[in-house]
């Protein structure tokens, strides 16, 4: 193995902390018997899991320390799932309660 | 054989890129870091570049399948049938906190690779194998019970006979079956490190299979879990 010196660990540890946290919350919010409306529910869940995602692909995955083409090509091909699934679940959910 | 021959491109590039990586390690093996840097992509192997490539339209497979649950479960009037059990979360919260884990002993072997400590490596390898074979321990056991009567198909929950328990299956088990690839890929490299047959790229590359995995529960765990 090729030696490419000391590689400092403390940004791992930390993000593993903020995972943990995140991770507690998530299931306080969603336990039924903490009575969280639906509507705020659904968003701050989605919001976590966004953010624990993004944290495992910048700091555990490196992306944040390649270069920017890498970046673009890894993130950018995300903007059309996502718009298919709001257009998509959007008009599944607008057709049951119209 | 030397990586520089398995990445080969034009004869003019594979010229350059042989030159640049011609020095092989005692061991026998080429040290992919001798790559020269590229204007847009650094110091970013092919092999790494080609296993982000492959992750992101694995992401896209994964993606169909979450999309598919969303627009099913949007516009069903009943989601959960009387009779169907309800998603075990302190149990699967269990299982994603344990996944988490095995990342970080995935993201410290990359790091002891780097380092050129290979005890080290093999020793948060090993952790991270244990990793998988635990999660998989787990959802077999979410499945169909490790103690006889337990487990969703034992309580209810039918494959075909409902969007709720059949978007459940497919998306948990096609995650699973990546957990499964993940923990042979984590033994195999575990065993060509053992031998001196791996460099750091090649425990990068794998990690970022493994943390993918990893990054698709934690989705999969708040669309069909928590939800």
């Amino acid at each position: 193995m090729a030696e490419h010196g000391h590689v400092n660990r403390k940004s791992y540890l930390i993000v593993f902390g903020v995972l943990a946290v995140l991770t507690i919350l998530e299931i306080l919010v969603a336990l039924p018997s903490m009575g969280v409306p639906q509507g705020p529910k659904v968003v701050a869940l989605i919001a976590m899991a966004l953010s624990k995602a993004s944290l495992v692909g910048l700091f555990f995955m490196h992306l944040k320390y390649e270069m920017r083409a890498l970046k673009l090509t890894v993130a950018l091909p995300f903007l059309f799932p996502a718009l298919y699934a709001v257009i998509l679940i959007g008009e599944a959910g607008w057709r049951l309660i119209r | 054989m030397l990586r520089s021959e398995r990445f080969s491109r034009t004869s003019e590039e594979t010229e350059i890129h042989m030159t640049a990586t011609a020095t092989a390690d005692p061991g026998g093996h080429s040290v992919a870091h001798a790559l020269p840097p590229d204007e847009y992509f650094g110091s970013a192997t092919p092999g790494k570049i080609g296993m982000w490539i492959f992750l992101l339209s694995d992401a896209f497979s994964f993606g169909g399948l979450l999309l598919a649950y969303g627009i099913l479960r949007g516009g069903a009037d009943v989601w959960r049938h009387p009779g169907e059990p309800a998603l075990g979360i302190p149990f699967t919260a269990f299982l994603t906190f344990w996944l988490i884990c095995s990342s970080v002993t995935m993201v410290l072997a990359v790091a002891a690779a780097t380092e050129g400590n290979r005890k080290q490596t093999i020793l948060f390898l090993g952790l991270t194998a244990l990793g998988g074979i635990g999660f998989l321990t787990g959802q077999f056991h979410e499945y169909f019970g490790l103690t006889p009567g337990h487990g969703l198909t034992h309580e209810g929950l039918i494959f075909g006979h409902s969007a709720y328990a059949s978007t459940f299956y497919v998306t948990t088990s096609f995650h699973g079956a990546h957990v499964l690839t993940g923990t042979i890929y984590i033994l195999v490299t575990l065993a060509r490190t053992v031998a001196g047959k791996t460099n750091a790229n090649d425990i990068e590359v794998l990690g970022l299979f493994w943390h993918f995995v990893d990054l698709i529960w934690i989705l999969v765990f708040t669309f069909i879990y928590l939800l």
